[in-house]
């Protein structure tokens, strides 16, 4: 049986202005929306009447925004729900992950239910879609996967997720490759890896080994790779040249990537067309306080870029908001993106790609048949919803009210 | 006058310690007694008086926020949504570009300017220091439309007004305008990179400490200029500071080479401005090296901080979310301990910190002015790396945030 929903009275963007100096100016119109099983059925103009009798929400002229993705995040690992707590500083990468292992034990037990306050959280600023990496390590074993695995099936109806299984204290470290296999029989839907050499000390076998799990367990694969320079731009190389020798194109992400910032230009252009064409993607926290990786260089070649908040309120950073649009909007801030096509095409990083508006101003969002997953906010246009971040009124995913009122 | 309580207050009163590390803060519930815009008295006790009570309900109490850089006078803040256009010719497209917005912003000016300062005052601040374009498009007219709004707040903030010779105090022959608007309510002389704006550093800065003497008025310039231009300004600053005795009514706004110097060059002109007691706000940039705030503090140079912009023609971001600002100054610098985080939040209070470097309660004293706002944290830690609601805002006593439309 087919469930049908209407929204109706919602801003849509349907075309560019340009005025005599060269500023752009988005131009949108009201909307009623059929939503049938959790898809658009169809789209109509607000002067035309609906069809009665059917479950109606009104947006009362709110912009729907396609819902964004959190692509970065350690739902195991946050405070969130526990008292506050600010962290510890450290010398170096050794020691907060030694303090780490001394506090996984004490978070474990209380894994499912911090998990569902940052899930409850991301859902609040937008997010649809989750990525979190679960630690799978020598202190923690299986534990917290467990807990975060409840936390995310509570809310399966209500958004999408990916489970990494993260071997945050190594890989190649005593008996954590046959714990990751394990947590790929027991939730975890992707193959995660950090620093081989950082923290692995060797590049080849901490390669070689996560593609071996990934391969095993038929899995997509999403790497940690802090580190930095030269060592981390052979690394990618390294990753690219298995990536294709195991034919897992389209399948493999890496997140933090700073690297692909550090090294010459000539570097960086480059790895960016070997990462297009391997159908690789970046994953960025949009730090500021470290390099970015080259996000309009490797957008232009082709690759796929996403942003995720990371792990907050936790033992390696006290402040975050869950808030993807606010990363958007301090993504075009660091990068100047001031005009209403620069503001409005950096969405894309948080939306899968998705934006409304092509740059010549042809509508490519929402179209019948699009799912129906939508952030509500009072703004006029994609680019002020960047700029100004906005409230969200509402969230929906696959027609189903998840966050808000309408 | 009679007195009020405000009863129910958290008070930090210390910091927790474990093996001498710093782990949190220890608070304290108290009740406040209010008379003649002081605190008059603080008790343990419930007071049971009859003069009027406000109940704080356990928030934590803070000294009010100083919103020390912003221009109220030109902002599409509270108007409809407008994205920067391109920038052709730098700093000079902007320029142009107000010869045709400023006339068209004016009428609605005042209005603007309200709102700013309402939202302002929403976010915590009881102090505002706005520049204000003085200059030959819009001559006296944006500061009688500033000096009207501000008028209608003068029982919730105190202010300073800088006249602002936006296109250049000798580049666009603003200098009898300038004295024109001290004349006429300006509390400040204000200028604006003598080097690349006025192109002659000498005659610029003689003529801003000329105007500041015929007044009697003290100097907030923005020196944006880079490198070792923005440093010999610096120097030559501080050289007419000291031979016009106007030690401690200097400040430089933005300041940006401060972030380009290192070594002997960086120490030496902090020394140089300690000497002359020159104080330095910042808008913690992201999109360039912020300057190294802590530093200049501890070498006993004063930093505040500011908003700049909320939406207008120069940028389309800005939240005037101070708690919010000191966030991305831990983040930035990657303060993330207890005591770090709570000693940052003096730059947006004008140096007061409830506890002092030693742990010690140093605020709020019998005597002081009752000019404080209520949050939702359970230390001033926490306040600002999760970004803590405002729940009140005290201006001398009086709550003044709920009165507000909300």
């Amino acid at each position: 049986m087919s469930t049908i929903v209407w929204i109706k009275n919602v801003l849509l963007e349907e075309g560019l202005n340009t005025s005599s100096n060269s500023s752009v100016e988005t131009r949108t119109s009201l909307y009623h929306l059929k939503i049938e099983n959790g898809r658009i059925a169809r789209k109509q103009p607000a002067e035309e009447s609906i069809e009665g009798g059917f479950l109606t929400f009104d947006a009362q002229g709110l912009l729907a925004l396609p819902s964004f993705k959190e692509m970065h995040n350690h739902l195991d690992k946050t405070y969130l729900s526990l008292d506050w707590k600010a962290c510890q500083p450290v010398s170096n990468l050794i020691e907060r992950l030694n303090l780490e292992a001394i506090e996984l034990s004490e978070l474990a037990e209380t894994a499912e239910q911090r998990a569902t306050s940052m899930i409850r959280l991301l859902q609040s600023k937008g997010a649809t879609h989750i990525r979190t990496h679960v630690n799978i390590d020598p202190y923690i074993g299986l534990k917290n996967l467990e807990g975060i695995r409840l936390a995310l099936e509570a809310h399966s109806h209500q958004l999408s997720y990916d489970i990494v299984a993260f071997p945050q204290h190594g890989l190649i470290n005593s008996n954590v490759p046959g714990m990751m296999k394990e947590a790929m029989r027991s939730g975890a839907t992707m193959v995660g890896g950090l620093d081989p050499a950082g923290i692995d000390r060797n590049i080849e076998k901490s390669l070689d080994k996560m593609m071996e799990i990934a391969s095993e367990f038929d899995a997509d694969i999403d790497i940690h790779l802090h580190d930095s320079g030269q060592v981390g731009y052979y690394t990618t190389e390294k990753l690219i040249e298995l990536t294709k020798e195991a034919k897992w194109q389209n399948r493999v992400a890496i997140s933090h990537a700073f690297n692909l910032g550090e090294v010459p230009i000539a570097q960086q252009e480059k790895i960016a067309k070997e990462l297009s064409e391997n159908g690789m993607a970046i994953m960025s926290t949009v730090p500021i306080t470290k390099t970015m990786p080259p996000v309009g260089l490797l957008e232009q070649s082709g690759v796929n870029v996403h942003f995720g908040c990371d792990g907050f309120y936790d033992s390696w950073s006290p402040y975050g908001t869950g808030d993807l649009l606010e990363k958007v909007a301090r993504y075009s801030e660091i990068y100047g993106k001031r005009d209403e096509r620069g503001l409005a095409n950096s969405l894309k990083f948080i939306t899968g790609g998705i934006i409304p508006l092509s740059d010549t101003g042809d509508v490519q969002w929402p179209k019948v048949g699009d799912a129906a997953d939508f952030v509500f906010v009072e703004a006029s246009c994609s680019a002020e919803a960047v700029a100004r971040t906005p409230e969200r009124k509402a969230v929906m995913f696959q027609g189903k009210l998840v966050y808000g009122e309408l | 006058m009679s007195n009020h309580w405000i009863t129910n207050v958290r008070l930090e009163k210390g910091f927790k310690k474990d093996d001498n590390r710093i782990t949190g803060t220890e608070t304290e519930i108290v009740h406040l007694e209010i008379e003649n815009e002081i605190i008059k008295s603080i008790s343990k006790e419930m007071p049971n008086d009859s003069a009027v009570k406000y109940d704080a309900q356990n928030h934590l109490l803070l000294p009010s926020l100083r919103e020390m850089h912003i221009h109220i006078d030109k902002t599409y803040y509270s108007g409809p949504w407008k994205a920067c256009t391109p920038i052709t010719n730098g700093i000079f497209t902007r320029l142009d570009e107000e010869k045709e917005l400023l006339p068209k912003l004016l009428p609605t000016a005042q209005e603007r300017a309200e709102n700013m300062i309402e939202m302002l005052i929403r976010n915590g601040h009881t102090h505002i220091r706005t520049h204000c374009n003085v200059d030959p498009v819009i001559g006296l007219k944006n500061l009688e439309a500033t000096m009207r709004a501000i008028e209608n707040y003068k029982d919730s903030i105190t202010y300073d007004i800088v006249a602002f010779p936006q296109h250049g105090l000798l580049r666009s022959d603003s200098v009898e305008l300038v004295r024109e608007a001290m004349k006429n309510g300006a509390t400040l002389v204000g200028g604006v990179d003598p080097a690349t704006v006025d192109r002659h550093i000498e005659r610029s800065l003689s003529t801003v400490f000329e105007i500041a003497a015929e007044h009697n008025k003290g100097i907030d310039l923005h020196l944006h200029d880079p490198g070792t231009l923005g440093s010999f300004t610096f120097s030559r600053l501080a050289d007419y500071t000291k031979e016009a005795s106007m030690q401690g009514r200097v400040t430089i706004s933005h300041g940006m080479a401060l972030a380009d110097l290192e070594g002997p060059a960086f120490t030496s002109m902090l020394n140089e401005l300690q000497e002359s007691q020159i104080d330095v706000t910042t808008t913690i940039p992201i999109n360039r090296p912020t300057i190294p705030v802590v530093e200049i503090d501890r070498a006993g140079i004063e930093v505040s901080l500011g908003h700049d912009s909320i939406t207008d023609h120069w940028s389309p971001f800005g939240t005037g979310n101070t708690i919010q600002k000191l966030g991305v100054l831990a983040e930035r610098f990657k303060y993330i301990d207890e005591f770090s985080l709570n000693q940052i939040l003096k730059y947006a209070t004008g140096g007061i910190t409830p506890l002092n470097q030693d742990g010690e309660q140093v605020w709020p004293r019998i005597g002081d002015t009752a000019s404080m706002i209520l949050v939702n944290a359970s230390c001033t830690a926490e306040a600002i790396a999760r970004r803590a609601d405002i729940k009140a805002v005290f201006f001398k006593g009086q709550e003044i945030k709920n009165k507000l439309p909300q």
